[in-house]
């Protein structure tokens, strides 16, 4: 059996009880954070509360060599683990599709992802959101500027009347054979962690599409989950000079807003009624 | 005021006189003379004493090349003559001759408008000449020709004057049957053969300083009857006296070799590929003193005092201390600290140096030879380095630890003087690697290195430096990304000789605009379409976007290509790299968005799937090889064709020309290593010999798994290949 479970946004406490319950039944964990984190948890932390020693696989070890996962889940029950849920964003569909190759059970335990948090946090309706995109750093995208996957999702989202979530880009750890580490300018804005983590902040995001969108009302949503989270909302020029604490950040740009998301916006974010467009 | 110093105020003063500047270069077969013959020149226009001139080598300054008797670098030096009651500047360029230090000519070339091409009266026309008259050409540079060392046919051979005339008329022969066949398919050059009644070809003996033309035997009145007395009988300084060889040669140059203003207008099409029609394209074919600077470096040297310096032609402008100027494929400006010109190996400063002439330029930190530099962002100069690809690697390690910045620093600048260099830096093991052209050409690098920086290095034994080619099409191949959410289809087909050929030349590359790039793709048999579609050009290998609409797929690309470089660096055989390839890239897949599609996923993706089709088209290995042409007397010829043969080489012909055989052929570079040494001993020093790269081809099946399980180990990659390949 392989149970792919969420952790959850924050930290140890973030999981559903249905999750911590299936995890301390495992007899083995996996997890890999390779593209996001738990900021309040360490995996030792995890591995105390639920009483399991957790195996962090990095890129390729979930990639490219998976097989003893999966060797390990025709016997025994095995957990997977990511931050946020894992079948959103970074999806794990296609391990659970070479499982279900070797005809190995499988189940999903949600967790709580940036995009709920998202919706909940800002008052922005979720049926009213389009595709959302990814601010890679300038070093790790293969274009120059802000590139075209993310100006035309802006663009077209906007042109619908719809809200489009920007991830900010994460880089964990570091990878001597990543030719983006290799790229990484030693003076790379952004949060720079002791470890080598790397987490693009809103006000380094709000700068960079602040160049296409100046004038663009955004509302950054600042460490969803943990216990001081942080909304607040301006034009892009006005978001690139203030400072919002810890990560993890995201951005979200609001499309033509309900009467009620405007409220919302207003008294959860301090925005300016005026810049909002209202229908 | 000392004579030096008068010399460089009239060169001053002729600088702004493009209609009395004479640009031009001395090159030839190894030993032929040229350094000689240079210094001859330099002594008739007062430059060093008229004593010393063939014993002081004054342009060979570097300690090992008067050493080993040879030119390595190519030198520059200035000087004046008078000819017809007019003083001329002539800025002269004098080259090596070995054909390890091609790259040297070549450069050489582009910065000036004729070539004196030195040929020995008793050896003839030899392969080298073939190459430098082809190099000269190629840049629409003018030849005129001077036979050197008749003074052996007279003396040592004791030819009777018929015998000599018909000597001389074959060399000549043969040399302008060279200029005929390299010109036919060049409109914008009339009739360049050179003849004794045109005044275009000159004899004589730079050893002893005497040379006759026909214009200088209708000058002094002397004939060849008289000169061939006065040789015989010993009276060479008479003989110098009454008719010099630089009087000779100098003067062919000022009346044959085109000026600056007769020339740019014919040249810059040839060299330069940007908008005809523009002011700066008009100020270039007017050597417009007062346009916008352009300056093409054609050399980097060191100098211990002034730092770096680059010397090249002035186009267009004028060059002086203190202008911010742009170099080509670097950002920003660089500011000229001095401009100056050479005086025999020695710079002299002046203010200004005028378009039409050759300058010496420091401050131009970050240009390398062949940089275009210039006033306003310009389209650079064609590149100057495609002739040769290195054959041979390699290693260099410091001594001690404490070396090893000024090492890496010292390798950086090798490879800025000499692009035909190519070095590997791994900063992590220390052992560096350089590639170049020959064994020659490295141990020459290795020993500056050591003499001239003073630090002592460790070498390894050399490298051949190998290739990998498909030998016919593969099937379409998938490549799928490490998190399968992106797969590129992609397959491959062997190019032909002529589109290699092509692109090795530099007829087509992604510099050019794309208009005369795909009508060059074209002409060299590539499909409409095709030639349309090319998205880059890597080694010799292209990459064809057959892809229609796939959206994201321009923002991927970039990675894309990282991914098919990385594989055609490193063939799947051997990590040796790949030449000749087409690459089809038919569809892609890709996700939505960015971060799932970044290079961790994109790179091991397309660099899979085109190994996997190299494969599929059966890659194999390919070996470098060089011709071969021995000159040796009759009785140890089986030694030498033997010393061939027994190097898996193939002996083409074997023929006599006067008193010595000629035995010519081909062999692997990889089985030359030590043939200097083995050839001596094999015929007693009697042979003299010569290479020349002769491109890669393919090893025979046989050799094949020996030799990849053989770079392999050195390599330290795992014995066994991919299962896939099952046809080696």
């Amino acid at each position: 059996m392989l149970t792919f479970i969420g952790l959850g946004l924050y930290d140890e406490r973030s999981i559903t009880v249905e999750g911590q319950r299936a995890l301390r039944e495992a007899d083995r964990a996996y997890a890999e954070f390779y593209t996001s984190k738990l900021i309040g948890a360490s995996v030792p932390d995890l591995e105390d509360v639920h009483g399991i020693e957790i195996e962090v696989r990095d890129r390729a070890g979930v990639e490219q060599h998976p097989e003893d996962v999966l060797e390990a889940a025709e016997n025994e029950d095995v957990a997977f683990l990511t931050a946020g849920d894992t079948m959103i964003s970074t999806t794990h569909v296609d391990l659970r599709l070479r499982a279900h190759e070797r005809g190995i059970e499988t189940r999903v335990i949600h967790g709580v992802t940036a995009q709920t948090a998202t919706s909940s946090l800002t008052g922005l309706q979720n049926y009213r959101f389009g595709k959302a995109t990814t601010l890679p750093f300038p070093y790790a995208h293969g274009a120059d500027g802000l590139p075209a996957s993310v100006t035309d999702t802006i663009d077209d989202n906007r042109a619908d009347g719809l809200h489009t979530v920007v991830y900010l880009d994460i880089k964990v750890g570091y990878d001597p054979t990543s030719s983006q580490t290799a790229n990484r300018p030693e003076d790379t804005v952004g949060y720079d962690r002791a470890d080598g983590d790397q987490y693009m902040t809103a006000d380094v995001g709000a700068a960079l599409l602040a160049e296409e969108y100046p004038e663009l009302v955004g509302v950054v949503v600042a460490r969803a989950g943990s216990p001081d989270p942080l909304v607040d909302a301006a034009t892009m020029t006005e978001l690139a000079e203030r400072s919002f604490g810890d990560p993890l950040h995201l951005l979200v740009i609001p499309g033509e807003c309900h009467l009620l998301e405007a409220d919302a916006l207003v008294e959860l974010a301090g925005v300016d009624r005026e810049a909002l467009d209202i229908v | 005021m000392g004579r030096r110093k008068k010399i460089v105020q009239e060169c001053e003063r002729l600088m702004d006189e493009p209609e009395n500047i004479r640009n031009i270069a001395i090159a030839a077969h190894v030993d032929h003379g040229k350094t000689t013959l240079s210094d001859n020149l330099l002594a008739g226009a007062g430059m060093i004493s008229d004593e010393t001139a063939g014993e002081q080598l004054a342009m060979d300054t570097e300690e090992d090349e008067q050493e080993r008797g040879i030119t390595i670098d190519a030198a520059n030096v200035s000087m004046t003559h008078e000819y017809e009651d007019t003083n001329h500047l002539i800025n002269l360029i004098d080259t090596p001759g070995h054909v390890d230090f091609g790259g040297d000519v070549t450069r050489a070339m582009r910065a000036v408008d004729g070539a004196l091409v030195v040929v020995d009266a008793v050896e003839g026309a030899m392969p080298q000449t073939e190459t430098v008259l082809r190099q000269a050409l190629r840049e629409g540079v003018k030849p005129t020709l001077f036979i050197n060392k008749v003074d052996r046919l007279i003396s040592e051979l004791q030819e009777g004057p018929e015998e000599m005339q018909e000597r001389l008329l074959s060399v000549i022969h043969d040399v302008n049957e060279l200029i005929r066949g390299m010109t036919q398919d060049m409109d914008d050059v009339d009739d360049w053969t050179v003849s004794v009644e045109g005044g275009t070809v000159g004899f004589g003996s730079a050893l002893y300083k005497w040379g006759v033309s026909m214009p200088s035997m209708q000058r002094t009145g002397m004939d060849f009857a008289e000169i061939m007395e006065l040789e015989r009988s010993d009276k060479r300084q008479e003989l110098h006296e009454k008719t010099p060889l630089s009087d000779v040669v100098l003067d062919m140059v000022c009346e044959h070799f085109p000026n600056p203003v007769d020339a740019q207008p014919r040249r810059i099409p040839r060299i330069w590929r940007g908008d005809a029609e523009s002011d700066l394209a008009d100020q270039m074919r007017l050597v417009d003193e007062s346009g916008e600077v352009v300056f093409m470096v054609t050399d980097i040297s060191m100098d211990p005092h002034a730092g770096e310096i680059a010397s090249g032609r002035v186009f267009s402008g004028s060059l002086e201390k203190g202008q911010d100027l742009y170099v080509s494929g670097t950002a920003g400006k660089n500011r000229v600290q001095s401009v100056g010109i050479y005086m025999g190996g020695e710079r002299e400063e002046v203010d200004e140096v005028p378009a039409g002439n050759i300058a010496a330029v420091t401050g131009l930190r970050d240009a390398i030879a062949g940089s275009t530099v210039s006033e306003t962002e310009m389209t650079p100069f064609e590149s100057i380095e495609h002739i040769s690809e290195p054959v041979i690697t390699k290693s260099v390690e410091a001594q001690t630890m404490d070396d090893l910045p000024k090492l890496i620093e010292t390798l950086r600048q090798v490879s800025k003087e000499d692009p035909t260099i190519q070095i590997t830096i791994n900063e992590d093991t220390g052992e560096h690697l350089i590639s170049g052209q020959g064994e020659l050409h490295l141990e020459v690098i290795t020993q500056r290195i050591e003499k001239n920086q003073g630090i002592p290095v460790n070498t390894g034994e050399p490298i051949v430096v190998y290739r990998e080619q498909s030998q016919e099409p593969s099937a379409e191949i998938e490549g799928i990304s490490p998190n399968r959410h992106n797969r590129f289809y992609v397959s491959i087909e062997p190019m032909t000789d002529e589109l290699v050929e092509t692109i090795k030349m530099g007829e087509a590359s992604m510099d050019m605009p794309e208009q005369e790039r795909r009508e060059a793709l074209q002409e060299a048999g590539m499909d409409k379409d095709d030639s349309q579609e090319v998205e880059h050009i890597h080694g010799t290998n292209i990459l064809i976007d057959d892809t229609k609409g796939i959206q994201h797929l321009n923002e991927t690309m970039e990675l894309v290509i990282e991914g098919f470089e990385d594989a055609l660096d490193n063939g799947p055989l051997a990590n040796e790299p790949v030449q000749g390839t087409l690459i089809r890239l038919h569809d892609a897949r890709l996700h939505e968005d960015t971060i799932h599609r970044g290079p961790a996923q994109v790179i091991p993706a397309t660099r899979n799937a085109l190994h996997k089709a190299l494969i599929d088209g059966t890659i194999k290995m390919l070996e470098p090889m060089q011709d071969v042409r021995i000159d040796v007397p009759n009785d140890h010829m089986g030694a030498a064709s033997g010393e061939i043969q027994g190097r898996r080489g193939r002996v083409d012909d074997m023929y006599q020309e006067g008193d010595l055989m000629v035995v010519e052929g081909i062999a692997p570079v990889g089985e030359m290593i030590g043939f200097a040494s083995d050839i001596r001993s094999a015929t007693e020093g009697r042979a003299s010999w010569n290479t020349e790269n002769a491109g890669f081809e393919v090893m025979s099946d046989s050799l094949q798994r020996d030799k990849i399980m053989e770079i392999r180990e050195r390599k330290g990659m795992k014995l066994e290949l991919p299962p896939s390949i099952d046809y080696i």
